[in-house]
């Protein structure tokens, strides 16, 4: 980090130092004159500056963000070469370990049993339906095989690690010995631990964080990464340094009067604007990259029963522990969330539509400029406030009072925690989001349509109801689609109020659960990044992300053709 | 052409349907009015209930305490050096402090009562004081530390209801090893009899009302089970009623208990607490929780009722009376609870403050600023004044719009796969936060910042272009500097919103408990910290009630911010707002 | 009245005539209208007859529009508007507290410069007014009512087939008519017309001058327009506004041949304007 930070600093200097030299020589190809250069004398030193900084900078980023992945690729490399003679042993140990043998062929006796139980029970379905004894009693033989096969499986990696403890403990304590270990150790690690031991790693060596752990094992693996991060750090940092260099010599060289500085700079100055709005789709390709592939792996991992996440009414992702589970129990439903998503939403609607609607019907065309000078910011405030407040107040005020209020009426079973509270809450918020929309959409209503119902001798009301809405209908509807996305895709306010049962209801004053609460419950808290239940949230956010995506574009679409019909 | 009804009778047919099309129309009139102010209704509630529940929490009880440095505790290893410092048992000296306030409590019960009057946290400020001082060591100096969030909320008179009533009379007070025995000729304790009396009654009533609603919905239950469970706590309810009615209508002694109203007595520098009442209101029999300094008959006494029975509290008897003692002897202030601005996150609820969250939030947003801002307006630009209009461009622009309403959620699962798990950057980092903030806030610096190029008119780029400037000389010379009020009000509004936004910074950890503030510097950008918003929802999901005026106080706090924010950008917009 | 010994002294026989047989519909005394601090019409004073045409000309901006909109009160949709002294139909006051808009506005039909159908079909925009007032009892009624409006407008042989279609798919020709249609629908007694060939075609704009002529049968026309050859052709009276005052006002051919003002006569030969 010194050295980098240190070098960004002489390169900062370098590239001042080629402003300066590329201006002073181009002053003095024009004898002192700006009148004899093609460009201002400035913009052949922002050339110079340009060669001498923007490469080496680059590089230099580069390494920042490549850098130690650089780094642990080659030294985990090298870990895992030095302990090939341990992890020939401990295969050879496997391979000839009368315990571990047996295991394994129970194991993939374990596997028949249950491929066959559940063709058996594929059979049973498509004869006598989902309800019937025969499919009950089929499911029941797939289970059992099933938690033969964990067994098994859990009795071999005790076996596992056993044996290989035995082969770490014969390795001598010699630093190869120990890195030898510690390569093997990394080998063995599920995938999901990996990262965790290369960070208390790096944590040894570098001193980046705290390590959980400290063991002799470790402290070699760190003595493996340490020459490699130094040699990388000293090559790049100096690469960077020499390019600086050469850019500003080489850049220093081509100035000369008729030289077309200015040019060159525009371009990169362009070149640079385009890149930015590389940017916004770069972001979209991110999104929808990182979410297909999380999500395709989530699928992977419940063996491709996409139908069941999509149509499943059981969700309950912290009981699932294995794949096969997940199908059987079908506890990767989402339909619980859909639904839950989808009743907040609605009473979400059913307060900010018409309560949106007609204060922009309101205040553009009843309200005095006194009556509008202070209602639009009123909504503007409401449209500021956080949504984590919306839902404190959901949670604390709203929720119980609605719990207080329906127990009255002799409803016992009420919550504090409640669709409708959620729902009310964001209904609220969106209202400065549909009125503000609608507003837009009413203003561009021509006045002369106005007039004619006026003309015709329409009162106000009629004008609006008749005429005025009627012509800004698709803008409108627009206008509530992008609502309906905002309400789906809103966080804070469910998770704080609407609770996190799964509950399959349709009874406003119950527990619901949405799309947003549960990604955030299976992504805070301690998570092993690599199991079903953490990729589901990214199943979900694509689900999440197609849904808004759909009405986004639909919705902007309507938009963009009423505004095109009045322009 | 005379087929057309003669206009009169028009007139007539319009008239008499007029009154009832007045009378939609101040309907639908009503209507918009009704909606407006439904708005502002609900806004005024919001802001008020929260501003509400924050009074409590700016304002804290500190407590002064003389306490002695000795050696022994301070400085185990008698070097006087520092690290012998840090090492001293800092709470015994607290604890011992205490002790002396209190001479007479040594029971284990009572001295746990005693030392819940301060969270062992603050042992931590009172070593870095003499670590920071050593001269301190073997004298007596006055530490100052925050009561506990209990003790604190109590003294503010917020979560126990309770009455102080001066007396006068003769009181015989008949000490025996455990218990004192109060003798008056008159029925001195009287009144709380009918308080006590009052408070049984209607807790009968309430739970009398109680128990004929869940037979009333026992009759409409849908199950037989769920029949059979409303009647069975319907019973209870009704059980209950009866026993607490003939409590308060028994004969003999009132017994005081966990359940009931408490009574202490205060006199002579004492406090005795009572636990049973003849029914006569005479005598009273009680033991004494602080002795009284004189003995015999006293004069005059301060009845102290508590009507909040014991269970329905969090502070103890003892720790009340306590904590009063010290009040009463001027060690307990009252004062502006500088804590909330000044530390980070705690368990203890009266030493949490917003500290660390405030930093955090400052170094995202100069993430998120130094991010968003020139990529947005280079996109700009670009697209305004450079772009060819073609499909790329086109798709870009569309791109754009959908980024815009895009859930936030979403661009946290994007930090999460990409910045943490695909480049490996750590998790909680102010840096993380504030690159998925900046991807989020993008759109919006994008959009307002094209508005703003759009709205300078083409006659300044033609005046530009016409003596020579080149296009880009033109951009940046002529036309930004005009858009740039525009630009500045729309980021400010875009940051104002990401300062704000909670559910993508969830996704990437920064909902860690984080007790140390991170550095305000360069190495603060990776270290893991939270910020305001977060800070909200972790405390707002709190138990304790200390909290959840501490959530109230972050509200407005944050809000405070974001209304300085968006008064810069009003002022920016009126500065230099330009009419064409 | 002593206007009409006037015109006949001046041996303006057809007018005078024609005023006898129709006499004055709306009379307008000392009006002044304001936008804001901007006074836009000065004492305007003029009487209208009935069952003719009456064309306003003047200049862009001379308040020709301002004073049409008085007639029915248009301007009280605009905020800033001030109007203030005389305006009678039939001697009734117009601007009186007492006298509501809506009842005001079925009296007197307006068609505006630019065609503006509801987003609705072709016979619901000719049934609008009839149905917010009431006018019919039954679907048979409003279906004649609709067929002889549109019939009067002279579009009925071409829409008869399509009247279910959307009013804004028509041509803008048709699209004036179908709003004349409109308005006449309620069978006003004035109708105002602002400008209601401008944006028009020739052809176009001769079938509504036709219309014009025919509807001055029944009704009080007003017509703005910028065409002096328009106004010639369609209207018997004419008013010249310039700069917010009514400059001039009499038989349309004493305008157009014999104006009294010079500026009447530097536009009318268009020096200005
Ligand atoms: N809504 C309004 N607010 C403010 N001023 C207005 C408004 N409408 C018209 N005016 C002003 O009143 C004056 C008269 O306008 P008016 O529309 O009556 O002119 P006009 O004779 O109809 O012109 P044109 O032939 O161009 O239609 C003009 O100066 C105009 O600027
Ligand atoms: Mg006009």
């Amino acid at each position: 980090m010194q050295l980098s930070l240190f070098t960004a600093l002489a390169l900062l200097v370098l590239t001042a130092a080629g402003f300066l030299l590329g201006r002073r020589r181009a002053l003095a190809a024009g004898q002192g004159r700006a009148a004899g250069l093609h460009s201002l004398p400035d913009y052949y030193g922002y050339y110079v500056a340009m060669w001498t900084g923007a490469p080496a900078l680059v590089l230099l980023a580069l390494y920042g963000l490549f850098g130690g992945m650089l780094v642990n690729t080659l030294a985990l490399a090298e870990l895992e070469r030095s302990a090939e003679p341990l992890g020939a042993r401990y295969e050879s140990v496997l391979e000839i370990d009368p315990a571990h043998a047996g295991l394994r062929a129970e194991r993939d006796q374990a596997e028949a049993g249950r491929l066959a139980a559940r063709e058996y029970a594929d059979a049973m379905f498509t004869q006598h339906g989902a309800e019937s004894p025969q499919m009950a009693e089929a499911m029941t033989d797939v289970d059992g095989w099933i938690a033969e096969g964990e067994r098994v499986e859990a009795e071999l990696e005790t076996r596992e690690s056993q044996l290989l403890s035995q082969i770490l403990g014969a390795a001598p304590d010699s630093p190869q010995g120990l890195a030898a270990r510690a390569g093997l150790e990394y080998a063995q690690l599920p995938i999901e631990r990996r990262q965790l031991f290369i960070s208390d790693i790096r944590a040894l060596a570098f001193g980046e964080g705290m390590a959980s752990r400290d063991t002799a094992e470790l402290r070699a693996a760190a003595a493996v990464f340490q020459p490699y991060e130094t040699t990388i750090k000293w090559t790049v940092c100096l690469l960077a340094f020499s390019i600086a260099v050469i850019g500003l010599a080489r850049a220093w060289r081509r100035v000369a009067p008729g030289f077309r500085a200015r040019n060159r700079v525009e371009g990169a100055i362009s070149f640079l604007l385009m890149l930015s709005s590389a940017i916004a789709i770069l972001t979209t390709l991110g999104i929808v990259m990182s979410l297909l592939f999380e999500a395709i792996r989530f699928f992977a991992a419940i063996d491709w029963r996409v139908h069941e996440f999509l149509f499943g009414t059981q969700w309950s992702p912290q009981i699932a522990i294995r794949a096969d589970q997940i199908g059987q129990s079908g506890a990767f439903g989402a339909v619980p969330l859909f639904v839950g998503t989808g009743l907040i939403t609605l009473i979400a609607m059913a307060v900010a539509v018409p309560v949106g609607l007609f204060a922009a019907i309101y205040l553009s065309e009843y309200a005095s400029p006194g009556v509008r000078a202070w209602a639009k910011p009123v909504l503007e405030i409401l449209a500021g406030i956080p949504t984590v407040v919306y839902g404190f107040f959901a949670l604390l005020t709203v929720g119980p009072f609605l719990r207080d209020f329906a127990m009255l009426l002799g409803y016992e079973d009420a919550v504090t925690q409640s669709a409708l509270s959620a729902g009310l809450v964001m209904g609220v918020m969106i209202i400065p989001f549909v009125s503000s929309l609608s507003d837009d959409v009413i203003n561009a209503v021509p006045q002369t349509l106005r007039d004619g119902a006026y003309a015709m001798g329409a009162t106000k009301s009629e004008a609006v109801r008749q005429v005025v809405l009627p012509a800004a209908l698709p803008g409108i509807v627009g206008a509530v689609l992008l609502a309906v996305s905002r309400a789906v895709g809103e966080t804070m306010i469910v998770v704080m109020a609407a609770g996190q049962a799964a509950n399959l209801t349709a009874n406003p004053l119950e527990s619901v659960t949405t799309i947003t609460v549960q990604i955030v419950t299976l992504l805070t808290g301690d998570q092993e990044f690599n199991s079903a239940k953490t990729l589901s949230a990214f199943a979900l956010g694509l689900v999440l992300f197609v849904m808004t995506l759909m009405l986004n574009i639909v919705a902007l679409r309507v938009v963009q053709k009423y505004r095109e019909k009045y322009d | 052409m005379t087929d057309a009804p003669a206009s009169s009778a028009i007139r007539e047919a319009v008239s008499q349907r007029l009154a009832k099309r007045h009378r939609a129309e101040k309907r639908f009139r009503a209507y918009g009015v009704g909606a407006i102010a439904l708005a502002v209704i609900f806004l005024a509630i919001l802001l008020g209930s929260i501003g509400f529940q924050s009074l409590g929490a700016f304002t804290m009880n500190t407590l002064t305490l003389p306490v002695t440095i000795n050696e022994r505790q301070a400085d185990p290893r008698g070097d006087g050096t520092e690290e012998s410092l840090r090492r001293g048992n800092y709470n015994a000296i607290i604890q011992d402090g205490l002790r002396a306030q209190f001479p007479s409590v040594d029971d284990r019960a009572e001295l746990r009562d005693l030392f819940g009057l301060y969270n062992g946290v603050n042992s931590a400020s009172l070593m870095r004081k003499v670590v920071a001082n050593p001269s301190l060591v073997g004298g007596t100096t006055d530490f100052t530390l925050p009561l506990s969030d209990d003790v604190d909320l109590y003294l503010k008179g917020i979560t126990v209801s309770e009455r102080f009533a001066g007396r006068q009379g003769a009181l015989d007070v008949v000490v025996s090893d455990q218990t004192v025995r109060l003798e008056s000729a008159e029925p001195a304790f009287a009144d709380f009899l009918t308080v006590m009396r009052d408070e049984l009654i209607r807790r009968a009533d309430e739970a009398a009302a109680n128990a004929s609603r869940l037979e009333s919905a026992a009759g409409a239950a849908a199950t037989r089970d769920e029949r059979e469970a409303l009647l069975s706590q319907s019973r209870r309810q009704a059980a209950l009623s009866v026993s607490l009615r003939e409590r308060a209508e028994a004969q003999g002694d009132v017994v005081l208990g966990t359940d009931t109203p408490a009574l202490f007595l205060q006199a002579e520098g004492g406090v005795i607490q009572v636990r049973s009442v003849s029914r006569d209101g005479r005598i009273a029999v009680g033991e004494t929780l602080l002795p009284l300094q004189a003995e015999g008959p006293i004069t005059a006494w301060t009845e102290w009722a508590v009507e909040t029975p014991s269970n329905a509290r969090r502070i103890s008897d003892r720790r009340m009376v306590y904590a009063r003692a010290l009040e009463d002897r001027d060690m307990v202030r009252s004062g502006f609870n500088t804590i909330l601005f000044t530390n980070a996150d705690s368990r203890a609820p009266e030493l949490a403050g917003v500290l660390g969250a405030m930093i955090g939030s400052i170094l995202t947003m100069l993430v998120t600023m130094v991010l968003a801002v020139p990529i947005g307006v280079g996109t700009a630009i670009y697209l305004e004044e450079f772009a060819p209009k073609n499909r790329l461009t086109n798709f870009i622009e569309v791109n754009i719009n959908n980024l815009a309403a895009v859930p936030s959620i979403v661009f946290g699962l994007l930090g999460l796969a990409i910045f943490i798990n695909l480049f490996g950057l750590p998790r909680s980092a102010p840096l993380v936060g504030g690159m998925v903030l900046a991807l989020m806030t993008l759109p919006t610096v994008i959009i307002s910042s094209r508005a703003a190029l759009r709205a300078v008119p083409p006659s300044i780029r033609e005046a530009a272009l016409g003596v020579g400037a080149s296009r880009t000389q033109a951009v940046f010379h002529h036309v930004l500097p005009l858009a740039m009020p525009g630009i500045l009000t729309g980021s400010i509004i875009g940051l104002a919103q990401a300062l704000g936004e909670t559910a993508p910074l969830l996704m990437i950890g920064m909902v860690a408990f984080i007790a140390d503030p991170p550095t305000l510097g360069l190495s603060g950008f990776l270290e893991p910290s939270t910020v305001m918003p977060v800070q909200i929802y972790l405390w707002s999901g709190a138990a304790e009630r200390a909290f959840e005026m501490r959530t109230a106080a972050a509200i407005i706090t944050l809000l405070s911010l974001m209304i300085m924010f968006n008064a810069a950008a009003i002022y920016l917009r009126r500065r230099f707002e330009r009419r064409w | 009245m002593a206007d009409d010994t006037n015109t006949s002294a001046n041996g303006r026989t057809v007018y005078h005539a024609n005023r006898h047989a129709h006499p004055v519909k709306v009379a307008a005394a000392g009006v002044d209208v304001s936008y804001g601090d901007k006074q836009a019409l000065h004492g305007v004073t003029l009487d209208i007859p009935d069952r003719a045409v009456t064309a306003f000309i003047g200049p862009s901006g001379c308040g020709k529009s301002t004073f049409l909109r008085c007639i029915n009160r248009m301007n009280d949709t605009i905020e800033t508007a001030r109007v203030s002294g005389s305006i009678t139909i039939d001697g009734e006051e117009v601007n009186d507290r007492g006298v509501d808009p809506v009842i005001l506005r079925a009296r007197v039909g307006m068609v505006f410069q630019k065609p503006n159908p509801f987003p609705k079909s072709i016979y619901d925009n000719v049934a609008y007014g009839p149905r917010i007032h009431g006018l019919s009892n039954s679907r048979d009624e409003l279906d004649s009512i609709v067929e002889n409006s549109l019939k009067k407008a002279g579009l009925w042989a071409e829409v008869s087939d399509r009247l279910h279609t959307p009013g804004t798919a028509l041509s803008g020709g048709q699209q004036q008519r179908l709003v004349i249609a409109r308005a006449i629908a309620v069978n006003p007694e004035v109708i105002l017309m602002d400008e209601p060939c401008s944006a028009l075609d020739p052809i176009a704009t001769a079938k509504i001058e036709e219309l014009i002529d025919e509807l001055r049968e029944n009704y009080c026309l007003i017509i703005v327009t910028h065409s002096m050859a328009q106004a010639a052709r369609v209207s018997q009276m004419t008013a010249f506004f310039h700069l917010g005052h009514l400059v001039e006002y009499g038989p349309t051919e004493e305008i157009f041949t014999n104006p009294t003002d010079r500026r009447t006569q530097d536009y009318i030969t268009g020096r200005f304007g």
